[in-house]
């Protein structure tokens, strides 16, 4: 063969596959024509999926509701001309269109064809854009090699938008969802789990274990409100249809400081909102009795509130244990208050309580003990004073539907790891009591690491499981989960209510856990600066929670991962309906007017006070009001 | 637990917990300057008493808290927390299962609608409302009498409830 002849070999083949390839858009074309009105929407559909980053099963879900009307007008066809005619109906009003070729001639034509077209091409839509997405991320189609990354990168943004569109908008992210579900926010994307356009947990998630993890500003705060509300409300609901128990949800704030007082003031709020009666901010506003918990719990959580230190101090620890246990297990009962336990610290109270004759055993330990009961009285009556009046009672968990404990791990950590001590063990105790009304419980620690060095967070966690109440856990990074590699990764493996991941620097052990996916990658093999039309397709692996895409969440995005997929959310900011509460307080009653001459004050009578003061008279006659 | 019948009526103030300090004080504020027994008119002992006793009670939120949640024990009603007494010579709900709707219950839900809507985006729910009715308009005028009139209007009726709802405040519950 010569060369000539291999050349025009070579161009007949090359026009012949462009001709082929040209009949085939011709064909595409001149169906498209003939079927406009199915052109039309399929052309609608497939812009608005583009420019809202729409998923196509959002479109084949908008095709499936269309099929309403397409069911309604059969049903009328058929009121009207029976016979199942219904067929010939379209091809009728396609050919009166072609006849009567005008603006108003192809409206009617497109009215009258409308619930035929409208399923059909939306689910067309659907078919293109899904074709698209698959072309492009898997590198067949785009113009260039960098589209699948620009295209992924613009689809991002849109998705953020909508998400962003829906969350704002009031009746979309309630606190309270269909079926007992946690709305949590609109979503961006879901990769592995079902798409739904808003993120909605079920109850039961919260009542299992939750990690959220993100740094500060990223929203964490806003996810955890949400999903407490959320949670009271469902459980609530189901307590009031006698399908649970009544709610009682306690949060520990380790941080403590002002901003904690802040989110609880907005914690409380809204949970007042969501049928709560009494939400107590303690140690402000409200106590809780230590000496409530019965004596061997009282006397192990005692000893540990100490730190006993490890090697020579074992010794010291196992005296301390011993003296403790002796103080609290006396046979005239536990100790009843902070005071009562201090007075009990004593050679000779501890020898007349236990020298009845009837406890030998318990009376010589006592004996052997007495030099050290100083000590250990000065170390108790430290620790107590500095954790306050507000573990000495009067108070109880079960008497309010919402606990938000301020623990101030930030300026006096020893206190705070001690009263959260304290507070778990409150906790325990009432999930376990058979005497009380059983309640469903949910406890919160945010940014337990500030106090988790003497209590690990596994422990916390293992707890909570053992007693069935649901825990959730919050940190700023993965290392804030634990102090080994081994309880971190335990932490969150186990928790089967998922794990929010928000904007955090160290996302992957995290991101580890929602798996990868297969994925195609191909490649082109390049004529200069094109794409040839040769190349390899193979398969890869891909996460499902991209690390990086993680680490550039903003404020308000979160991940969640759970049973090996990921959805990323656009959490919506916890609002209770505006109707559930009374209106807000109009003005100020109106009263008659004060004359501005100062009021005289009357010499103090010499008898009690006729009239009950307000605590401060500022309150009335304050720098505002002329005296 | 309370000690004055109602605080929130002594001083004024709806029946809600979640007021804040600043409104409480003011509203004691006006009534204590009015009533005070040292103004020259004598001022209102009986209700200065009632409303410093009241001011004592709500002064702090979880006073405040505490007062509702009796408040709501009392009345029996409110936003209530604890399981709804069963009726009498009716069985109590068994756990794990939910009691029968009441039929009445949907329309129920649809007495709230214009709250709902007026709490929502009226505005927003406004104007699609005004497209579909312009569009349904122009389907009646384009093919009156046709049976893809009506299918096309319950289309656009469909699209304004789906694209709507989320424009309308949450119900109460939730």
């Amino acid at each position: 063969m010569s060369v000539w002849t291999w050349l025009k070999f070579v161009t007949f083949l090359w026009l012949l596959r462009k001709s082929l390839k040209l009949a085939r858009w011709l064909v595409v074309l001149a169906a498209a024509v003939v079927a406009w009105p199915v052109t039309v929407i399929a052309g609608t559909g497939y812009a608005a999926a583009w420019l809202r980053g729409w998923p196509p099963v959002r479109v084949y879900r908008a095709a499936a509701w269309t099929l309403v009307v397409t069911a309604a007008w059969l049903a009328a066809l058929e009121a009207s001309d029976p016979g199942f005619l219904a067929t010939r109906e379209p091809g009728r009003a396609w050919g009166m269109g072609w006849d009567r070729f005008s603006v108003a001639g192809l409206a009617r034509t497109f009215a009258l064809l409308a619930p035929v077209a409208l399923p059909a091409g939306l689910a067309l839509a659907g078919l293109i854009w899904a074709w698209r997405i698959y072309a492009v991320t898997t590198g067949l189609g785009g113009i260039r090699a960098s589209a699948p990354i620009t295209f992924d990168t613009r689809q991002w943004k849109r998705q953020v938008r909508t998400a962003k569109g829906l969350t704002d908008a009031p009746g979309a992210v309630p606190l309270l969802g269909r079926g007992g579900r946690i709305p949590v926010g609109g979503t961006i994307r879901a990769i592995g789990h079902r798409w739904h356009p808003v993120l909605a947990l079920p109850a039961a998630a919260c009542a299992r274990h939750m990690v959220i993890v993100g740094a500060t500003g990223s929203g964490k705060t806003n996810l955890m409100i949400r999903l407490w509300a959320g949670w009271f409300t469902a459980s609530l609901a189901a307590a009031r249809t006698g399908r649970g128990h009544r709610p009682l949800l306690v949060v520990l704030d380790c941080k403590g400081g002002r901003d904690a007082r802040r989110k609880a003031d907005r914690t409380r709020r809204l949970l007042y909102g969501a049928g709560a009666r009494r939400v107590a901010i303690w140690p402000d506003e409200a106590r809780l009795c230590l000496w409530d918990l019965p004596p061997d719990e009282l006397a192990v959580l005692l000893y540990q509130m100490i730190d006993s230190g490890t090697g020579a101090a074992a010794y010291y620890a196992d005296v301390l244990q011993a003296v403790i246990t002796l103080a609290v297990t006396a046979p005239c009962g536990p100790p009843l208050s902070t005071a009562a336990f201090l007075d009990r610290l004593n050679a000779k109270w501890l020898a007349s309580a236990w020298g009845d004759g009837r406890h030998p055993a318990e009376a010589e330990h006592a004996r052997a003990a007495a030099r050290h009961l100083p000590d250990i009285q000065l170390r108790y009556t430290t620790l107590l004073a500095r954790l306050g009046p507000a573990l000495d009672g009067p108070g109880r968990l079960e008497e309010a539907d919402a606990w938000y404990c301020i623990l101030e791990g930030t300026r006096e950590r020893s206190v705070a790891e001690a009263q959260a001590m304290a507070l778990t063990e409150l906790a325990a105790h009432t999930a376990t009591s058979l005497d009380g009304e059983p309640r469903a419980m949910l406890l919160a620690a945010d940014d337990y690491s500030a106090v988790s060095a003497r209590v690990p967070l596994s422990n916390l966690y293992e707890r909570g499981r053992s007693l069935g109440i649901g825990v959730q856990v919050s940190a700023q990074s993965w290392q804030g989960l634990g102090a080994t590699e081994d309880e971190r990764y335990r932490i969150a493996a186990t928790a089967d209510g998922g794990v929010f991941v928000l904007r955090t620097p160290h996302p992957e052990p995290l991101a580890a856990l929602a798996g990868k996916r297969r994925v195609l990658e191909t490649a082109h093999r390049l004529i200069g600066g094109a794409w040839g039309d040769e190349g390899t397709t193979r398969e890869q692996r891909a996460w499902n929670a991209d690390p990086d895409l993680v680490r550039r969440l903003k404020v308000g995005q979160a991940c969640y991962i759970h049973h090996g997929a990921a959805t990323f959310v656009h959490v919506a900011r916890p609002k209770p309906s505006p109707l559930s509460l009374p209106p807000p307080p109009l003005a100020p009653p109106s009263l008659p007017p004060i004359e501005p001459e100062p009021v005289p004050r009357g010499e103090p009578a010499s008898g009690p006070d006729p009239w009950p003061s307000p605590a401060s008279l500022d309150d009335i006659f304050g720098p505002e009001t002329p005296r | 637990m309370t000690t004055t019948p109602n605080p929130f009526r002594a001083l004024g103030l709806p029946e809600r917990p979640d007021l804040t300090d600043e409104q409480v004080r003011a509203a004691w504020r006006s009534i204590a300057a009015a009533t005070h027994p040292d103004r020259p008119d004598g001022g209102d002992l009986a209700r200065y008493t009632a409303a410093s006793a009241a001011y004592a009670e709500l002064r702090t939120p979880w006073g405040r808290s505490e007062a509702y949640a009796d408040l709501a024990d009392r009345a029996g009603d409110g936003p209530v927390t604890v399981p709804l007494p069963p009726v009498p010579g009716e069985a109590p709900p068994v756990p794990g299962e939910a009691p029968p709707v009441p039929p009445w219950q949907s329309l129920l839900a649809l007495t709230q609608v214009p709250a709902r809507i007026r709490s929502g985006r009226p505005l927003r729910l406004a104007i699609r409302a005004l497209i579909a009715a312009g569009l349904a308009l122009i389907v009646l005028q384009l093919i009156p009498g046709t049976p893809a009139a009506p299918a096309d209007i319950l289309g656009l009726i469909l699209w304004f409830v789906l694209t709507g709802r989320k424009d309308l405040a949450p119900p109460p519950d939730r």
